[in-house]
């Protein structure tokens, strides 16, 4: 999970893998998912108990809203790839 | 397991203790100034690190590596606050979150790019990206999340 100074450039890298062309995520897009709500909660006194548990569900539902719904983003099972 | 509360107590003081030196105590700190015993603040910081397997102890120690969005083992996304570099982020992605552990100031993202070795640098302040170099800077998950992206000490 890095970040890069274009999209060429990830490509250069010699450990970008091919499956990833899907990963890239614009900056703005970036910070928003790392911006969701129990995120401005990590100082708090409870956060362990009570606002880390919405992290997964929060996760999903912003990458629905920016349209990244595959298997690669979601971590769900991929039904096109067998292990 | 550890009681709810205790947990969220360790939690806290790790968090700030990142927030507020850079590094994270140790377990025997971490007992002192929970009131524990150091093996009991030892078995309790493990009972922690399985309740927020987004970070991780180095492997076969005690020691806290990665706590996120903050990583104790040095990585090469450093973080500024104040003028002063005293942090590093886990991972790029982690690293546009480091703002809200530090509300009302600017936080600066330094990092080299993998590929070229070029600079890219980000200032957020409370969640907001108010500054970035070079303009089309992007992430990039290499590894899909879940189970595929391999083991966390390599991310």
């Amino acid at each position: 999970m890095n970040l890069f100074r274009s999209e060429e450039h990830a490509r250069r890298w010699p450990a970008f893998q091919a499956r990833s062309e899907e990963g890239f995520i614009g900056l703005a897009e970036l910070a928003g998912f790392f911006a969701t709500e129990s995120r401005h909660h990590m100082l708090d006194a409870d956060y362990l108990s009570n606002w880390y548990p919405r992290r997964v569900a929060e996760r999903g539902a912003y990458l629905e809203r920016i349209g990244k719904t595959s298997p690669f983003w979601l971590g769900t099972p991929d039904p096109t790839r067998t292990q | 397991m550890a009681d709810a509360l205790l947990m969220d107590r360790m939690f806290q003081r790790i968090m700030r203790g990142l927030a507020d030196t850079g590094s994270a105590p140790h377990y025997a700190e971490l007992a002192r100034a929970l009131g524990l015993g150091v093996e009991q603040g030892r078995l309790l910081l493990h009972d922690v690190m399985r309740a927020y397997p987004i970070g991780w102890l180095h492997p076969e120690t005690d020691y806290i590596a990665s706590f996120p969005p903050l990583n104790n083992l040095p990585t090469q996304y450093r973080i500024t606050v104040r003028g002063a570099q005293r942090w590093f982020a886990q991972c790029g992605f982690e690293a546009t979150s480091v703002t809200w552990l530090f509300p009302g100031e600017t936080v600066r993202v330094d990092v080299p790019c993998l590929d070229c070795g070029d600079p890219v640098s980000i200032e957020m302040r409370d969640g907001r990206i108010v500054w970035i170099d070079p303009p089309g800077v992007v992430g990039h998950l290499n590894y899909g999340f879940g189970p595929s992206r391999g083991r966390p000490p390599f991310l």
